[in-house]
């Protein structure tokens, strides 16, 4: 992935993102609401018990008669007061004096005396005590009774509590990404439907997109697509009518300006207007072959858009209907023109191809002295088709092979009537039809060899009618 | 030998009016199907030549016509488009030769004199070819008037050949032309049977190998 793609918006991300932090703060702000409203009832609990026992060691608070204040407390009950699983439990009852009556003399009591009993945190021998005094107004002052005990049953069902309410708070908030997530892939579904709508489609159709399963947002969208394939289209049809129209209108004079020069030929007695009339033929014979090229040319660019359009075509079956009409051409330049054909399925605009091996095998007999040979191939090998023409002629200069694919282009060599057009239409509809195109010398490093190279429809999509639309084996690997 | 032109364009109608008439044909031009439709009522062709193009009815539609009111006469195409679409829908509708503009004269008189021929056989039963005569009724040639000894099969497929000559004729066509007489005969014994007839036929034909394509029998413009 690149960096551009990484920095390209996504709705599901946005969205997860605005919906994740406030449902986090929320959580958040409701997890420390539930523990502090469920601790304090606990705390209150607790502190009660130790309020309790403060107030059972009070009551057995009894003065005796000189006005001192004694714990008449056997020490059965003491122990008993003082035994706890999980705690430790201290106890100290002080007298106005502050001098120490019963228990634990260093024991720390609550600081503030305004509520009674009076609760308080404090440390007592280095560990944290939750301390409950009580007073007691006696005659000769207030006598106060301490109960402590250490905090590890209440730091125990603090952490259970913790936990519990953490626990379910991360559960909600796991349940209500999760619902965020599938609600975003449910919104975004007709979305993702359109895109592969969109993508499966060839580049020659233009048909709008169906307006039905659209979500309301996207309407606007599709719209827009639509006019644009409507203007693609019409575009694409007013250009090949534009061509076709120019065909007509430049071949039909052109007949009729060939024909007439012929005649005209074979009445002329006079050697000097033959001559004249013969040189106006040849150049009649140019112009009418570079008109048929560069229409050619023009069309295989609309190629993709084009109502013939990609049909499965067996290599060998074009070659075989092609080849012949050059048969006569062959035979008065002294060349044996043959072939050798295997049969090679291949997904492919037929109008095109011939138009190749028309071009591939008129070059070939223009280039080739008496007595050599022009051979046309096809086949295939595993996954791939070819076409190959090959001659016994001069060959193209090493140093030109790159070139002469160009429009216009003619070699030092160049012969005949050529419009250095051929090899730019045979490099044109190589390209159209993802074909591998390689120019170079022929067997034994003499003549020319042109050969092309094409994806092969698998033996499925053979044994489907000729002629059958394919779409999706047209469809161009993605770049 | 009589032939209609329908071509709306004066140079190329003229031109192959003039053609086939240097040729030794009688020929007539008209520029639209009504025209040609009004002709061909009146007076009897042995071929016409349609423009595709043509103003109002155009070509296609008249040989569609043509057809369905029974016309049996050759008729040969001309377009000044290639799309193969037009070539296929145009053979479809009973066209019988199709050639595209701008074509060579001599290719034109070629394809007509091969339509003349193949119409006159099935007519008459009997093909000229050059010095041959083939009488297809009683399976038997004759060069210049001296009956050549052939086997059924060498007869067969010089009837194919002669049939389409100037075309390319496959392998795979001669053996399906004599295949009533055998199912066992591979693409290697039509080479023999070939060349036995070139035997017989001496210098007075030629019956063009085209090397993975099949044989040609070349027109020798007579």
């Amino acid at each position: 992935m690149t960096a551009a793609a990484e920095r390209t918006p996504s709705v599901r991300r946005q969205l997860l993102a605005l919906l994740l932090v406030p449902a986090i703060v929320v959580l958040l702000a409701g997890t420390v609401s539930d523990y502090a409203t469920s601790i304090s009832p606990v705390r209150d609990a607790y502190d009660q018990a130790l309020a309790d026992a403060a107030l059972a060691i009070a009551t057995n608070l009894r003065m005796d008669s000189n006005g001192s204040v004694a714990l008449e407390l056997p020490a059965a009950a003491i122990a008993l007061l003082r035994s706890d699983a999980v705690d430790s439990i201290y106890f100290r009852v002080s007298g106005p004096d502050g001098a120490i009556i019963a228990g634990d003399a260093d024991l720390p009591q609550a600081r503030s005396v305004a509520d009674n009993p009076a609760r308080d945190d404090a440390l007592y021998h280095g560990q944290p005590i939750r301390l409950v005094s009580y007073r007691s107004t006696t005659p000769s002052g207030a006598v106060i009774t301490t109960v402590a005990e250490t905090m590890h049953k209440r730091a125990h069902i603090r952490a259970r509590l913790l936990t519990t309410v953490l626990g379910v708070d991360l559960l909600e908030l796991v349940a209500i990404l999760g619902l965020a997530w599938l609600g975003v892939d449910l919104a975004l579904r007709p979305l993702l439907a359109l895109r592969d709508q969109i993508s499966r489609r060839s580049a020659s159709e233009l048909e709008p997109l169906a307006l039905s399963s659209v979500p309301a947002e996207v309407r606007t969208l599709v719209g827009a697509l639509n006019r644009l394939f409507r203007t693609i289209s019409d575009n694409s049809r007013m250009q090949r009518q534009f061509l076709e129209n120019a065909a007509h209108q430049l071949r039909t004079p052109l007949a009729g300006v060939q024909a007439q020069l012929e005649l005209m030929i074979a009445e002329e007695t006079m050697p000097v207007r033959r001559d004249r009339l013969t040189r106006t033929l040849g150049a009649t014979q140019r112009l009418a072959h570079t008109t048929r090229q560069l229409l050619a040319l023009a069309r295989s660019e609309h190629a993709a858009t084009d109502n013939e359009g990609f049909l499965v075509a067996d290599l060998a079956t074009l070659v075989e209907a092609t080849v012949p009409a050059h048969v006569s051409r062959a035979v008065s330049a002294g060349l044996d023109l043959g072939a050798e054909l295997q049969p090679a399925r291949i997904c492919c605009v037929q109008w095109l191809l011939a138009e190749v091996v028309n071009n591939l095998v008129d070059n070939a007999i223009t280039h080739t002295p008496a007595g050599g040979s022009v051979t046309v191939r096809c086949g295939a090998n595993g996954q791939t088709a070819f076409l190959e023409v090959e001659d016994t002629g001069p060959g193209i200069p090493r140093d030109e092979w790159a070139r002469v694919t160009s429009r216009f282009f003619r070699g030092r060599h160049a012969r005949g009537y050529g419009s250095g057009l051929g090899l730019a239409i045979v490099a044109d509809v190589a390209r159209l039809h993802d074909a591998h195109l390689s120019i170079g010398a022929g067997a034994g490093e003499r003549g020319t060899r042109v050969r092309l190279e094409f994806r092969r429809i698998a033996d499925v999509a053979t044994a489907q009618a000729p002629g059958t639309r394919l779409r999706n084996a047209v469809a161009k690997p993605a770049r | 030998m009589r032939i209609l032109v329908i071509e709306d364009d004066q140079l190329v109608g003229d031109a192959v009016r003039r053609a086939l008439a240097l040729a030794g044909y009688a020929a007539d031009h008209v520029s639209t199907a009504e025209s040609a439709k009004a002709a061909l009522h009146a007076e009897s062709f042995d071929l016409a030549i349609v423009d595709i193009g043509l103003p109002g009815q155009d070509g296609l539609s008249l040989v569609r016509d043509l057809r369905r009111r029974g016309h049996r006469l050759p008729l040969l195409m001309l377009t000044a488009r290639d799309g193969l679409s037009e070539r296929v829908s145009a053979l479809d509708l009973g066209a019988d030769d199709y050639l595209t503009k701008p074509f060579q004269v001599a290719e034109l008189l070629a394809r007509c004199r091969a339509l003349v021929r193949r119409a006159n056989g099935i007519a008459s039963t009997r093909l000229a070819f050059g010095a041959f005569t083939l009488d297809l009724a009683r399976k038997e040639a004759s060069n210049d008037g001296v009956p050549l000894d052939l086997t059924r099969r060498e007869w067969s497929i010089l009837e194919c050949l002669v049939l389409n000559a100037g075309h390319v004729v496959s392998k795979e066509r001669l053996l399906s032309a004599i295949a009533s007489w055998s199912e066992e005969l591979t693409p290697n014994a039509i080479e023999v049977y070939v060349s036995r007839l070139r035997v017989k036929l001496g210098d007075s034909a030629v019956i063009r190998v085209i090397r993975g394509l099949g044989y040609r029998l070349d027109d020798c413009g007579g």
